[in-house]
């Protein structure tokens, strides 16, 4: 329990960073080029890359920040209410890096490294989320 | 007596009542302290995380120089007693360099006078057609139309960049008829080693350069930041 409970809190973190890096990039980065290994490069500068103009991984990092800031209240208050708001959140990230995936996938034919992590941290925090969810209601 | 005992024993319980409402007020006070120590300890380390990582996005990267000296054997645009050189290391496929392809097109039309500039090839691995392109520009170059040729490529990326290497070559016949070449000794030409060989110098040329990215601007010798549009890229060049 208190493991996952740390993991949960590892994960979001380390969300954050993987997207606050994507989103600083976008932000302050050179201009788009190509590089060795295409991925980034193609799946940063694409038009899939903001939502209204604004950069996926500036949403990314805020949703990270949430689910952060989620769990130490938790670890500091251990209110079981918020296991579910948090994991209600991861759930809406799971599905939108399913997408995410799928547009790298399918439609862009590169995957970008820094976005392949934020899909699999996104999924394990759904996982856990889950799981302390069903531990937490008995 | 009684009844002062009374009192006093009344009184005792308040002060006991108000000693006790002191000290929750200050095991609360404790709790509130520790609780915005930590958050402001937990928002420090957040942003201090941020701040070095935007330090590391904007690092100064390593000044790199050009390696290989502009020979007979280069492509050179513009004028060739120019003062201002830039070399751009290139690669076909690449859509960042097709999006710079009008900007360093517009710059030589305007500007054909003051700049010398030369065109390399740097096919990156993972675009597979990338070096037909190039060696397809190099045989449009053996009958004197490589630059003709070279736009041609750019302007029709949207047309062979996901195709497979036989349907590329297919479109790239149909731009050398166009240009009017001579397309049995296109053909061969795109075959032999000889062009191969050239192309593949240009490559290492940039790597001994430092080249990792296309494009890859040199002006006059000295790596050059990206320009993010054509008015920072002509005061740059001509800066110079």
């Amino acid at each position: 329990m208190k493991t996952l409970k740390i993991l949960f809190l590892a994960l979001s973190l380390l969300g954050f960073l993987d997207a606050s890096y994507l989103a600083i990039k976008y932000y302050q980065g050179e201009a788009p080029t190509c590089a060795f290994f295409k991925g980034c490069d193609v799946v940063t500068t694409s038009e899939y890359a903001t939502i209204f103009g604004i950069s996926i991984a500036l949403l990314g990092a805020i949703y990270y920040l949430s689910l952060l800031i989620l769990s130490i209240i938790y670890l500091d208050t251990k209110n079981p209410r918020l296991i579910k708001i948090g994991t209600v959140i991861a759930g809406g990230g799971f599905l939108f890096s399913l997408w995410l995936i799928y547009l790298q996938i399918f439609v862009l034919n590169a995957l970008c490294i820094y976005c392949v992590a934020s899909a699999l941290s996104s999924t394990s925090l759904f996982i856990i989320g889950m799981i302390l969810w069903k531990k937490s209601s008995y | 007596m009684e009844e002062n005992q009374k009192i006093t024993k009344q009184e005792k319980r308040l002060l006991r009542r108000e000693e006790r409402s002191l000290e929750q007020i200050q095991v609360a006070r404790k709790r509130l302290f520790r609780k915005i120590t930590m958050w402001t300890g937990i928002f420090a380390g957040l942003g201090l995380t941020l701040y070095l990582m935007i330090l590391f996005v904007n690092r100064p990267l390593p000044e790199t120089k050009l390696t290989t000296e502009i020979s007979a054997n280069d492509h050179i645009k513009g004028n060739p007693a120019a003062l201002t050189t830039l070399v751009e290391y290139s690669d076909f496929q690449c859509p960042a360099c097709a999006s710079y392809f009008p900007l360093v097109k517009k710059l030589l039309e305007e500007n054909d006078d003051a700049i010398r500039f030369v065109y390399r090839h740097f096919p990156l691995p993972q675009h597979k057609n990338a070096r037909l392109a190039a060696s397809v520009a190099e045989a449009a170059g053996l009958q004197n139309k490589f630059w003709e040729m070279h736009d041609l490529i750019f302007e029709n990326q949207f047309r062979w960049e996901n195709l497979s290497n036989a349907k590329a070559s297919e479109e790239f016949t149909k731009y050398a008829t166009q240009l009017g070449l001579n397309l049995p000794k296109f053909t061969t030409d795109l075959d032999s080693e000889e062009l191969k060989t050239r192309v593949e110098a240009d490559y290492l040329s940039g790597n001994a350069s430092g080249v990792n990215s296309t494009p890859t601007f040199f002006l006059n010798g000295k790596k050059m930041l990206q320009p993010r549009d054509y008015e920072n890229f002509k005061n740059i060049v001509l800066g110079a």
